[in-house]
């Protein structure tokens, strides 16, 4: 049993020590609740914190190539406390003269003694004067660091009393461009565009940082593990194009003016993905230029006028009523519904014309003889053709204020005896400029009527988080036969019809014009100033295999040009012929072996890439360094020569001959930093080439262009 | 009620109580103290750290409870079995372990999602093999060869693993060991040498620590050390924070939930939960607490006195031992005794699967002490054998 004992005994001795322990931490808790207690305690009281919210980064938009189309960039104001610890009367009296000169110098909107007088004033006098606001602007960060060196300010924050508050703004790089589309939030609410509809990715994650007062009214972050970073935004694609963005713009500007309308808009879209390439939307201010102040194409709903017939020629081929061979009588050009008289464009008529010309020509008359003729007391057929492809539904598009689109049905409260006449030749029914491209998109995309969409995908710091898919509405909205036939008439307008005027050699449009007049609410469509108009056209192109759809609507030309090829027309035009210009893709291809009369001149580089560029322009060329990455290319006999470039650890590259993006991962990747002067390729660099590198030194690159 | 809880809660009642209790004080301390972290971090959803640590007590509870079922006798002949798996585990969690302040010492489960922390298995399989080598060698304790080498070669390679990442830790395992020597009857000459050699090994590495400037860590230790030395005992901001909780919390306490300094202590549901505890249930709940610890200390001492056979007394010892004085270096931690070391309150602390190793301890204890009463109800069916 010895051994039993001498366990337990040394088991006691341990279990003494543990009770030893837990008395000394008692015994501590005592002390420090009575003897440090009191200190403690008050400690507790005058110690002061809060959380502090770190405002995560805002993330950008960008065009469909990454070029920003909104980003933010830290501004400042310049603030002073003029009642800083440090900054006594000697200082500030010695001083003041100098910061008045540079501050006057600097903003020059006030003398450098007001500037004085003001600061000696504010000293003195202002409430404010611990957050005085110095600047009469915010100024960015280049500035702020030349402002930072001024006389007072260049002095520590304690005795200078230098404040700068960083405010962030928010720019679009592109100005105008699409501005309404890319939109914007503010503090009230307002949540407008791409912004608004993205602002839950945009915004990211405030951080938070728990501050601890001290003295100076300074606040101290008091440990890094009670801090929650922030969390940046994502970057939102879009899937618009600069390019193209900027045709369409200023097409649309340079029609606004000529006719002196009131608003117009633009779309262009993607047949196949539904992809918005380019929205403008432009109205005029009362001095006469244009600003995008709304969004038209998305928020403005109005009768479409001819453009819509297209539904009812889809309608008439799908019940089989009509073929596009089909012999109409147009009579006179007039024809009389109750108290409507609805006539032609062209005095007389046009007599009796195929289905097809009636189309073409748009004839008013050959499509409510035909709507009468075939869905008069069968009007809820035709009406459910048009909800079948989807025309009374709303798009749903991901930004807000969208006008829904308005078709009546039999028995509505507003339905009446010429309704369906009417309706027939696109009034009494209300759609968005982007929902009649919709409908138009789908006859170009084989009868798949797909969502347009303005995002293209989602990234974070430059890795795709999120792609979008396109949407399909509906399937198919008619039968092939019947497409097949409303393209052929489409391409008509544009080969024969209304719209001969945008007919070139190059490539051929699709499409439909529309000339509608306006209802001005209660007065109709004749207000005091008589009657306006919105033209419009609305296609695709290349009519053969579309690529592109695209809708041009100019609202209230003036009263002598209203008519939709005239107005609307060239717009189209000019951006299809900006499309079509650069997609070599549609070029019959000019000789099957093009021959180079003489071999370009190239740059020096990475040779894995200079290689791509010769396989893709079909140059010929002999690698003559191999397994290396850095060569440089002189032309030789019919064939570009690629041999070694030479790049030694330590010692400056030569990088002369090499485009800016290799230069500088070379230079830096030996410890040099770059300085650019100008672009293109690099003529001259300031460091020999072969030179021992002293690392963090400055390598000057004279560009071939300044 | 108290049939049904006799028929399936075997073993010692008291420990089965202070499991019990020390969960409850989890559950409300923990709802008190990870209110700014839900504000940080879940969004304001305070409920989300209560039901974490709830659903890892019951887990914990449920592995206690089948723990206990197993016999303690398995663990013997296993206990090098668990020591080969514990050693790889350390180095790969040393080279390729997830880092968190820089310390690596978690390893992800593959395919589970699951982070342990890979010290605690080794802890666990060091002091069952600790058990069953004093147990064996009974009889010629000062044998060098077949009973030290044995016993200090795996202490040495399992501490000097654990050491890089988590200096405490293995700190903390070496002293449980030398303690569980010392009862094991290892001769004084025996323990000084384990001793000599535990000061050399630190000696070494902190030599090597500080001259190749290898180990972010060292400036860790270094810091906290000085932080302490400095203004008797520390006033930086954590021990600071940590007293003030303490100093405001008085006799009884601010009440349940009113903690204001879970607010400003950092970690305040794990390092220093005993300070919120001393806040919002003053001296007596602080009381309450250790002497919690300290009963279930001497509860390890009953099965010590009841024990037949050396291993399972040494296996309690052992077990109790690195519970409490965890708990003890926590509370010393909170109450700004020594410095800053990172230990958690067992069973306490928000955890997650420390919290179930705590309980894998628990069942083990708790089967000992269950066996130990069917010894008593059925005296003379396991015949004591001549190991005492």
């Amino acid at each position: 049993m010895s051994v039993k004992r001498e366990i337990l005994f040394r088991f006691g001795l341990v279990y003494v020590l543990f009770i030893l322990l837990g008395l000394a931490i008692l015994g501590k808790i005592l002390h420090i609740q009575l003897v440090e207690g009191n200190r403690l305690r008050s400690l507790a009281k005058t110690i002061t914190y809060k959380d502090i919210t770190i405002e995560p980064n805002r993330g950008d938009i960008c065009a469909i190539d990454g070029r920003l189309l909104a980003t933010s960039v830290p501004y400042f104001e310049i603030r002073m406390d003029l009642r800083a610890a440090g900054l006594t009367d000697e200082l500030f009296n010695a001083n003041i003269d100098s910061l008045a000169i540079s501050l006057s110098d600097f903003f020059g909107d006030k003398s450098r003694y007001t500037y004085k007088s003001q600061l000696t004033n504010a000293r003195k006098f202002e409430k404010n004067n611990r957050y005085y606001m110095v600047a009469p602007r915010q100024v960015n960060y280049l500035e702020l660091k030349e402002i930072s060196k001024f006389p007072i300010f260049r002095l520590s924050a304690n005795s200078g009393g230098f404040i700068p508050v960083q405010v962030n703004r928010r720019i679009k790089p592109h100005a105008s461009l699409a501005s309404r589309t890319i939109g914007m939030v503010n503090e009230d609410g307002a949540a407008v565009g791409v912004e608004g509809a993205y602002d839950h990715v945009l915004r990211g994650k405030a951080g938070l940082s728990l501050r601890q007062r001290t003295s100076g009214n300074a606040w101290v972050e008091v440990s890094s593990s009670m801090q929650v970073e922030p969390e940046d935004g994502m970057d939102v694609i879009t899937t618009l194009d600069i390019t193209l963005q900027d045709v369409a713009e200023k097409a649309l500007r340079k029609q606004l003016a000529k006719h002196d309308a009131e608003h117009g808009s633009v779309v262009l879209m993607e047949v196949k993905t539904g992809e918005v390439k380019a929205i403008a939307n432009l109205r005029r201010n009362s001095d006469g230029t244009f600003t995008e102040a709304f969004n038209y194409a998305i928020g403005e709903g109005a009768e479409p006028g001819s453009t819509f017939k297209l539904a009812l020629l889809i309608a008439l081929l799908e019940d089989g009523y009509v073929s596009i061979t089909d012999t109409i009588d147009t009579r006179k050009g007039q024809m009389q519904y109750f108290d409507k008289l609805i006539t032609d464009s062209k005095e007389g008529g046009y007599g009796k014309i195929s289905v097809k010309e009636a189309f073409e020509y748009s004839s008013n008359v050959a499509m409510t003889e035909m709507v009468t003729k075939y869905y008069k007391d069968k009007e809820k057929h035709y009406i459910d053709r048009l909800y079948s492809m989807n025309l009374n539904q709303p798009l749903n598009i991901s930004i807000k204020g969208e006008a829904a689109p308005y078709i009546k049905y039999p028995g509505d409260k507003l339905w009446s005896g010429i309704s369906l006449q009417m309706m027939s030749i696109g009034y009494e029914v209300k759609l968005t400029p982007l929902q009649i491209l919709t409908f138009y998109n789908a006859i170009a995309n084989n009868g798949k009527m797909v969502k347009p969409r303005f995002v293209h995908s989602i990234r974070r710091h430059g890795q795709t988080e999120q792609t979008f898919r396109t949407e399909v509405i509906n399937p198919s909205i008619c039968s092939k036969r019947t497409l097949r036939d409303v393209r052929e008439v489409l391409e008509g307008v544009v080969e024969n019809g209304t719209a001969k005027n945008l007919r070139n050699s190059n490539y051929k449009i699709a499409g439909k014009t529309g000339t509608a007049q306006i209802a001005r609410g209660v007065s109709g469509y004749r207000g005091d100033s008589g009657v306006s108009h919105q033209a419009s056209f609305v296609g695709y192109f290349p009519a053969e295999d579309p690529k592109f759809s695209c809708i041009v609507v100019v609202n209230s030309p003036s009263r002598n040009v209203y008519y939709g090829n005239v107005v609307a027309g060239p717009i189209f035009k000019e951006i299809a012929d900006k499309v079509y210009s650069t997609s070599p893709q549609w070029f019959p291809e000019v000789s099957r072996s093009p021959q180079l009369a003489e071999l370009p001149e190239s740059k020096n580089g990475f040779k894995p890439e200079l290689l791509t560029v010769f396989k893709s322009l079909k140059i010929p060329s002999d690698d003559m360094a191999t397994d290396v990455e850095w060569v440089s290319t002189r032309r030789g006999e019919g064939v570009i020569d690629i041999v070694e470039k030479e790049v030694i650890d330590n010692l400056t590259p030569d990088v002369v001959g090499m485009c800016l993006k290799d230069a500088i991962f070379l230079l830096e990747n030996v410890g040099l930093k770059v300085v650019v002067n100008g672009r293109g390729t690099v003529r001259r660099q300031s460091i020999q080439p072969g030179t021992r590198v002293r690392r963090g030194e400055n390598v000057v690159l004279e560009m071939s262009m300044g | 009620m108290g049939n049904f809880f006799s028929r399936y809660f075997k073993g010692d009642r008291v420990i089965w109580l202070i499991v019990v209790l020390l969960s409850l004080f989890s559950l409300l301390a923990v709802y008190s103290s990870t209110g700014s972290l839900a504000y940080r971090f879940q969004g304001g959803n305070t409920a989300y750290y209560f039901i974490r640590q709830l659903s890892f007590l019951i887990a914990g509870l449920a592995i206690v409870f089948l723990t206990h079922l197993v016999h303690y006798r398995v663990y013997s002949p296993l206990s090098p079995i668990f020591l080969y798996f514990a050693i790889p585990l350390l180095i790969v969690t040393l080279f390729f372990g997830t880092s968190i302040n820089q310390a690596a010492r978690w390893l992800e489960l593959p395919g589970l999602g699951v982070t342990i922390q890979t010290s605690d298995f080794a802890k666990l399989a060091l002091i069952i093999y600790v058990a069953r080598v004093l147990s064996l060698r009974q009889n010629d304790m000062n044998d060098f060869k077949k009973t030290f080498l044995p016993l200090v070669i795996p202490i040495v390679v399992v501490c000097v693993l654990i050491l890089p990442a988590n200096f405490s830790t293995a700190f903390m395992l070496a002293i449980i060991c030398w303690i569980m020597l010392f009862i094991g009857r290892t001769s004084m000459k025996q323990l000084f040498g384990f001793s000599f050699i535990a000061i050399v090994i630190v000696g070494i590495f902190v030599f090597i620590a500080l001259n190749t400037n290898t180990l972010n860590r060292v400036q860790t230790w270094k810091n906290r050390i000085e932080n302490f030395a400095k203004s008797e005992g520390g006033e930086n901001y954590q021990s600071q924070q940590s007293k003030i909780a303490i100093a405001t919390g008085g006799l009884i306490g601010k009440g349940p939930g009113n903690s204001t300094q879970r607010n400003f202590l950092p970690h305040p549901y794990s390092d220093f939960i005993y300070a919120i505890i001393v806040e919002e249930y003053g001296i007596i709940g602080g009381f309450v607490v250790l002497f919690l610890y300290l009963i279930l200390l001497y509860r390890a001492g009953l099965i010590v006195k009841k024990a037949k056979r050396t291993f399972p007394a040494f296996l309690a010892v052992g077990l109790t031992l690195s519970i409490v004085m965890q708990a003890m270096v926590n509370m010393a931690v909170a109450v700004n005794l020594i410095p800053v070391t990172g230990q958690t309150l067992p069973l306490v602390s928000m955890g997650g699967t420390s919290l179930l190793f705590s309980g894998v301890s628990f069942g083990i204890l708790l089967s000992i002490s269950r066996s130990q009463n069917k010894e008593e109800l059925f005296d003379g069916e396991e015949e004591p054998k001549g190991d005492n």
